[in-house]
């Protein structure tokens, strides 16, 4: 890494002190996990999230398990397309619409934080090349947000392998399309805080993020939902709302009718998401600190 | 080293900062001074690559501030108190800006102890006194040992023993022979601790000079002269070569009607008065303050933009001509 960084030995002032403390990307990666960690709300929020992703499975588990039992319940659930087959990966993947949320909260703070208390400054100060502290920031949100997805999904399966296993419904990771899903939930859950951190970083103000994450996330696809039984074209914009598309790598079972395939869903989040980044990025470079 | 030429920075219809010219030489202190908003903060925003300049260049240390590899050991700089997330504690703050350039924590652990946060430093920032945050904001900016500091309003929130210590080490950082630039908006702090003096209002430069040369030309001294015969005096003294003014609108031929007399000193405007046989009630020499004279200087800056500062200074508010008979 340090070999794509120019030499330093300015002819004016070459001083072995000013070579050795000389800012480089690894570096920049590791001031912004720092930064990240030393907050406290870091600690609690991808703790309590991890809780609430074992959580939300149980209860989803228990309601898979009775299905069985109950017609009303089993009526439900067929209307829900993502429940219309149950698997042990729809039971342990339940929470991540509770995650998105928090990784979404979390991806927006780590760079509007700096904008509110003016921290940006000095950290722009300290590493003048914005777009690697962009970059840095960026892999440091994804990297916690992996770390939370699995961390949460594996809690979440061994809060539920008892009571899936009694009901037949055993996670089986041989099962290509459980799998899939599994992993689906890591890359959907770091799709969206990555976006919401590029909202974070063009908005620069944490309100104004949160409230356009929140209503990208969850505002618009009831929106659409609501307008779609009346209008064709609605369904049509429905199927390619960021979350609705990219949550379809999160469920198992054939694809509903207007919806789009798993691959296809999440590669429209992504697309989304780099337009926005990109966006960021540009805004980032260009604007006064 | 730090050296604009033409640096301008407009927003929207407003001009913050328009075409200055200047160099902050190594190893004294250089002073910034002048109102709120007049410009200083956001020229200091510029010379760290953090405001993009409308018009201009600056340079630090020989090339613009986001050319360094290593910016934290060419600029330390002080932007604005408590420029730190609020639920950071004090040390992972500074280690989190060591880090970017590889700094040991034993530097970071250093610094603490030179500003006096050695007590405070694992507590977070939230719940720092004014004065503490200003501490670490120092504390950020002596991290990488720089050769050029730059401190906007660093006494800000300060107690009197904080003012002191901040005077002390930016003598001492300069006498080190580093580049200070340290902006104020008080006159009598830039005059205590700065060699040199830029003076800013409206976005311009009025004066680029060393400190005792500005305080002298500013602490113009007047003499207010009080006598029943101020027709004649007057005649007398602006014959010898004194500017009168008569304050507070009086005519100057009035009955008991003060004069203030610039140019001449208490002595001669006694000898002056005996010779033209006029009787003096009152003569009394008036030093006008720093601030007062900083405020003249920058109370209109597009009206002395253009004169020569020498006499600007000499002849700022002395005289109301439209008086005179």
């Amino acid at each position: 890494m340090s070999a794509a960084i120019a030499p330093t030995t300015a002819p004016d002032h070459g001083t072995t002190r000013t070579d050795a403390a000389r800012v480089t990307f690894g570096r920049v990666l590791r001031s912004e996990w720092l930064k990240l960690w030393s907050l406290r709300s870091t600690w609690w929020s991808v703790a309590l999230t991890v809780l609430l992703m074992a959580g939300l499975a149980v209860l989803m588990a228990g309601a898979l398990g009775s299905a069985a039992e109950s017609p009303d319940l089993q009526q439900t659930m067929d209307a829900d397309p993502r429940l219309a087959a149950p698997s042990g990966a729809v039971a342990v993947t339940f929470g991540y619409g509770f995650a998105q949320l928090t990784v979404a909260v979390l991806a927006a703070l780590s760079i509007t934080g700096e904008h509110a208390s003016g921290m940006i400054r000095a950290t722009f100060a300290a590493v003048p090349r914005r777009l690697e502290v962009l970059a840095a920031k960026l892999l440091v949100v994804a990297a916690t947000t992996v770390i939370l997805a699995v961390a949460g999904l594996a809690a979440a399966w061994l809060a539920t392998v008892s009571m899936l296993s009694a009901d037949g419904l055993a996670l089986d990771l041989s099962d290509g399309e459980q799998l899939r899903a599994l992993g689906g939930t890591v890359a959907y859950l770091v799709a969206v805080a990555a976006l919401s951190f590029g909202i974070g970083a063009l908005w620069r103000s944490t309100a104004a993020a949160i409230a356009t994450a929140v209503g990208v996330l969850l505002v618009l696809p009831l929106v659409f939902q609501v307008l779609a039984g009346s209008a064709d074209w609605a369904q049509d914009v429905y199927a390619y709302l960021p979350t609705v598309a990219g949550e379809r790598v999160v469920a198992t079972g054939p694809t509903p009718d207007g919806l789009l395939a798993p691959g296809a869903g999440f590669a429209v989040l992504a697309g989304y998401t780099v337009a926005v980044l990109a966006a960021a990025a540009v805004a980032v470079r260009r604007r006064d600190a | 080293m730090i050296e604009a030429q033409g640096l301008s920075k407009v927003y929207g219809s407003t001009t913050a900062v328009d075409g200055v010219s200047f160099t902050v030489r190594p190893g004294v202190v250089t002073g910034f001074l002048g109102p709120n908003g007049a410009g200083k903060s956001t020229t200091m925003r510029m010379i760290m690559g953090l405001d993009r300049p409308t018009a201009g260049s600056v340079t630090v240390n020989g090339r613009p501030y986001a050319r360094h590899r290593s910016p934290l050991t060419e600029v330390g700089a002080l932007l604005e108190a408590r420029a730190v997330h609020p639920g950071r504690s004090a040390r992972s703050h500074l280690r989190a800006l060591a880090a970017t350039h590889g700094l040991p924590d034993r530097r970071v652990d250093e610094v603490v102890e030179l500003t006096g946060l050695g007590s405070v430093a694992r507590r977070r920032v939230g719940g720092f006194s004014l004065g503490m945050g200003q501490r670490l904001g120092i504390a950020s900016a002596l991290l990488g040992d720089p050769r050029t500091l730059i401190l906007d309003e660093p006494v800000n929130g300060l107690d009197p023993e904080g003012v002191l210590w901040v005077r002390h080490l930016a003598r001492r950082l300069a006498a080190e022979g580093r580049t200070v630039f340290l902006s104020s908006h008080l006159m009598s702090e830039v005059a205590l601790t700065a060699d040199h003096v830029i003076v800013i209002g409206r976005g311009r430069i009025l004066a680029d000079a060393p400190v005792r040369d500005v305080v002298a030309g500013a602490s113009r001294r007047t003499v207010t002269v009080r006598t029943p015969g101020a027709a004649v005096l007057r005649t007398a003294l602006e014959r010898a070569g004194g500017a009168v003014a008569a304050p507070d609108g009086a005519h100057a031929g009035a009955r008991d009607g003060a004069l203030e007399v610039t140019g001449l000193e208490a002595a001669a405007i006694g000898d002056i008065a005996l010779t033209a046989g006029v009787a003096l009630h009152e003569l009394t020499p008036v030093a006008s303050t720093l601030e007062e004279a900083y405020l003249e200087l920058t109370a209109d800056a597009v009206e002395y933009r253009t004169d020569d500062r020498g006499d600007r200074l000499a002849a700022a508010g002395t005289t109301s001509t439209g008086e005179q008979p």
